[in-house]
């Protein structure tokens, strides 16, 4: 298959935010009236990634590690200070209308739609900022609506919708002119989980029908889980990690757990492995990585063994210790 | 023993907190001085301009109508300063349930729910008013004696307090059936009109200036005092307004004290 | 299908002016009881100035510089309805437009957010005009004012007034952005707001302000969105004056478009560099 031409290119991307300081109290601040002192703060410090069309990429890291400043490098809200940034081959900065309807940033918790009025009427008006022929509209718009099982609530004014509802009323809102590429902030933020799954479902059955390329960022890491094979972590400004979702224990977690219950019971397993845990006769050993498989078969082959399972440690925990350790660092 | 003045001395004490509260963004006082400055700018152009095409309006000279602006300013200030702070907070606190905090408190909760704000800074434009009005004194003819400042201090005490009752009224009465900022705005609005004495407004008008939104008592009758047109009759009459007034909110109060704690128990 | 048949077929402009001036419309007539009480105390300001000014004008035994009584009145109740062409968006809103992104929300469409305001703010007249029918009526029964309205004075107001309600739109723009640079705009709001009382006939019938502040109005723009629409309905304007004042709002609102054009330029630029 021939290569394709990336729908999102980064490389060496800075943005440098020049924050004012000055101490606390009332002759700092006159002070600074006159003579302001300013401090660089690199929120992105020279990041470099490509997106294939049609893929659904992760964008993770903790607060302040500059992911929503890149979402906004990336859909023409913030100019960069340096380095290269294309979206569908174009300069996101420069804001053409044509650029515009090809891409979407939803932001959780930005209400976008007409507060007093039925969410119908926000499509409409959507419909007309982004010129979509009227037959392709109503094409869509009933797709999205079946899809995301809105049924008559596209009929109640805005302001009585459940935050979910709302939640899922903006996201048809961004998709209608069916966009090529998305930008997703925290989209979930603040559901519940049964709507959670919901909108997790409605963005990769977006993505399979329409081939869209998603940048995604949440803080529940079950969003990435079920919708991105491929993550990009993020902290401090830098990639830490940029690959498959499944190989980022590989990297970061040198350990695999090795649960064991024992026909014979009672027998010391220390020279195996760590043993984090024993209940009754299931016993918990952590290990080398690389050991695993061959601690695992050593098991098998000394001991009466009724019951064995190896296992990644889980990425929540696995990202929150790569955060930890980084903060710590830094 | 001092009973009687123990209210009085709690709401000086809540004056004073709040006061050292706000004392602390001074800027905010330039910024006052000079919006306040622009106003009065404004109004005595817009005065200059009105006796550049005549010599008396409705039987007021120029130096009789500073006198009025003088008051209004004045007035205006301890309206911003005092009364509209403390009844955007009584609202609310009835909104958010909170007002359970003043009713426990061992002392009159309608006093003590009117003295708990205190812009200190809204009342800048006392001073600037209080200006206006010594100069206005001392130009106007008729020497101000001893009884026409009295009989002015008098007038402007039951103006205040009749701004207070109007204010507390539409407070307990009307909050729930329209929004705040509105009955601000409204109220900014005709207090406009006080910038000129209600006899010149139509009958029909006058009579809304007077009983309706007590702007005739506020701003006019005082400034009627500086001018040494007041006579006790008409004092008298206030007074007795004003403790009629003054009863009525009590009960109103009383009353909608009832159905706050029926609606919060 | 090219970009430019899809524009076509969609109606492209105009037809993003009707849909937004729709909703305006939908949404302010479900709120005409809170605009019809703000309107009600709006009227309070020129029913104040037309007291005062009759009453001056009677003590001159009818007239101020041959204004009467009955001029005055036709003058502030035309007062009422250009006030109400001259509401648009607000400079002291775009402090909070920035603060809660719905800047951003703007930016990432694909039209400039001013062609939003334009015709969100279009579309609300309409409700304005519908509501401020019966208070007209009212004022007029209360002040009995006097109007000589000829053919071609109702065509130049029709027009007058919304070429007021652009060149307002435009300045008041100019001056929200000044928040792209800073946030402690409120004195200067204020200076702009007391110049434009004085100077744009709000206050006044600028025939009664001293010759020097008329010369100074005619060269500024505030003129334009308040004294000349109302003049032209209730003054004595010739034909000439008519069509001259029309080429001057032209005037304005090309020079704002352009303001608007520049600053705006200018403050995203800051704004895409420091972000929010």
């Amino acid at each position: 298959m021939a290569q394709r031409e990336p729908d999102i290119h980064v490389a060496d991307l800075r943005k440098t935010f020049r924050v004012p300081e000055r101490e606390g109290g009332l002759r700092a601040a006159l002070r600074s009236l006159a003579h302001r002192e300013y401090r660089d703060v690199d929120a992105v410090a020279g990041i470099s990634f490509d997106i294939a069309p049609g893929e659904v990429v992760g964008f993770l890291g903790p607060n302040g590690a500059g992911k929503t400043t890149t979402l906004k490098m990336l859909s023409g809200l913030l100019h960069p200070t340096s380095g290269a940034v294309a979206v569908l081959g174009r300069a996101p900065a420069r804001r053409e209308p044509s650029f515009l309807r090809q891409i979407t940033l939803v932001m959780g918790n930005r209400n976008q739609l007409q507060w007093d009025l039925p969410v119908l009427d926000s499509f409409e008006m959507n419909r007309a900022i982004y010129r979509i022929p009227p037959e392709e509209f109503r094409r869509t718009r009933d797709e999205l609506v079946d899809l995301l099982d809105f049924g008559d609530l596209v009929r109640t004014p805005v302001r009585n919708l459940s935050l979910g509802e709302r939640m899922k009323a903006e996201i048809a809102g961004a998709l209608l002119h069916r966009p090529r590429v998305l930008f997703l902030d925290e989209p979930t933020i603040g559901l519940d989980v049964t709507m959670q799954k919901r909108i997790r479902t409605f963005i990769a059955e977006y993505n399979r029908r329409h081939e869209a390329t998603v940048l995604l960022t949440s803080h529940y890491m079950a969003d990435i889980a079920a919708l991105c094979r491929r993550v990009v972590v993020i902290h401090h400004g830098e990639i830490l990690y940029d690959g498959q979702l499944s190989a980022l224990g590989d990297q970061f977690e040198a350990v695999k757990t090795i649960s064991v219950t024992l026909g014979d019971g009672g027998t010391d397993l220390s020279v195996y492995g760590e043993v984090t845990a024993r209940d009754g006769a299931t016993v918990t050993l952590k290990v080398p990585r690389a050991d695993a498989s061959r601690v695992a078969a050593t098991l098998l082959r000394d001991h009466v063994v009724s019951d064995l399972t190896i296992e990644d440690t889980p990425v929540e925990d696995v990202i929150e210790r790569v955060f930890a350790r980084e903060a710590t660092r830094a | 023993m001092r009973e009687p003045l123990r209210p009085l001395r709690l709401a000086w004490t809540f004056f004073r907190i709040s006061a050292l509260n706000e004392l602390q963004y001074r800027v905010n006082f330039f910024l006052q001085l000079v919006q306040s400055l622009v106003a009065v700018a404004t109004a005595l152009a817009v005065l200059a301009l009105v006796f550049s095409h005549t010599a008396q309006l409705g039987g007021w000279s120029r130096d009789e109508l500073l006198a009025v602006l003088g008051v209004h300013i004045l007035m205006g200030g301890v309206i911003r300063a005092v009364i509209q702070p403390n009844m955007q907070r009584l609202i609310d606190d009835v909104r958010q349930g909170t007002l359970d905090y003043a009713l426990t408190k061992p002392a009159d909760a309608q006093l003590l729910a009117s003295t708990r704000e205190f812009r200190i800074w809204q009342g800048v434009d006392v001073l600037v008013g209080a200006v206006v009005l010594a100069v206005a004194a001392v130009r106007v003819e008729a020497a101000v004696g001893i009884w026409s400042a009295l009989g002015f201090a008098v007038a402007l005490l039951l103006g205040a307090i009749l701004v207070y009752c109007f204010w507390l009224a539409l407070t307990i009465g009307a909050f729930w059936i329209v929004r705040m900022e509105f009955i601000v705005e409204l109220f900014d609005g005709v207090y406009q009109a006080g910038r000129w004495p209600v006899t010149i407004y139509p009958g029909w008008l006058r009579i809304g200036f007077t009983f309706l939104v007590p702007i005739a008592f506020a701003v006019t009758l005082p400034a009627e005092g500086v001018t040494g047109r007041l006579d006790g009759a008409t004092l008298a009459g206030a007074a007795a307004f004003t403790a009629a007034l003054l009863a009525f909110t009590r009960w109103l109060w009383r009353t909608g004290l009832r159905r706050y704690a029926g609606a919060s128990a | 299908m090219t970009a430019v048949a899809a524009d076509r077929r969609a109606g492209g402009m105009a037809d993003f002016y009707r849909t937004v001036m729709r909703t305006a419309v939908i949404e302010q007539f479900q709120y005409r009881a809170a605009n019809y009480a703000y309107m009600v105390g709006m009227i309070t300001e020129p029913v104040i100035y037309l007291v005062v000014w009759s009453t001056v004008a009677r003590a001159q035994g009818g007239a101020v510089e041959g204004i009467t009584p009955g001029e005055f009145a036709a003058y502030y109740i035309v007062w009422t309805l250009v006030r109400n062409m001259n509401i648009v968006f607000t400079p002291y809103g775009w402090e909070q437009r920035i603060r809660e992104g719905h800047l951003s929300a703007m930016l990432l469409r694909p039209v400039h957010p001013i062609h939003y305001d334009l015709a969100f703010f279009a579309g609300w007249k309409f409700v304005v005009i519908v509501l401020w029918l019966p208070l007209a009526a009212v004022l007029s029964l209360v002040f009995r004012p006097t109007f000589a309205i000829t053919p071609l004075e109702a065509v130049v107001f029709t027009v007058a007034i919304w070429g007021a309600y652009l060149i307002r739109s435009f300045m008041l723009w100019v001056l929200g952005m000044v928040t792209f640079w800073t946030t402690r705009v409120s004195a200067l709001y204020e200076l702009y707001f007391t110049a434009e009382l004085l100077l744009s006939g709000r206050l006044v019938p600028l025939v009664l302000m001293p010759t020097w502040v008329l010369a100074v109005s005619n060269v500024l723009p505030f003129r334009w969105t308040f004294g000349f629409p109302i003049e032209v309905l209730a003054g004595d304007l010739a034909p000439r004056e008519l069509l001259v004042g029309l080429a001057v709002q032209v005037l304005w609102v090309a020079l704002g478009a352009a303001l608007v054009a520049g600053v705006w330029r200018l403050g995203i630029a800051r704004y895409a560099a420091v972000g929010n």
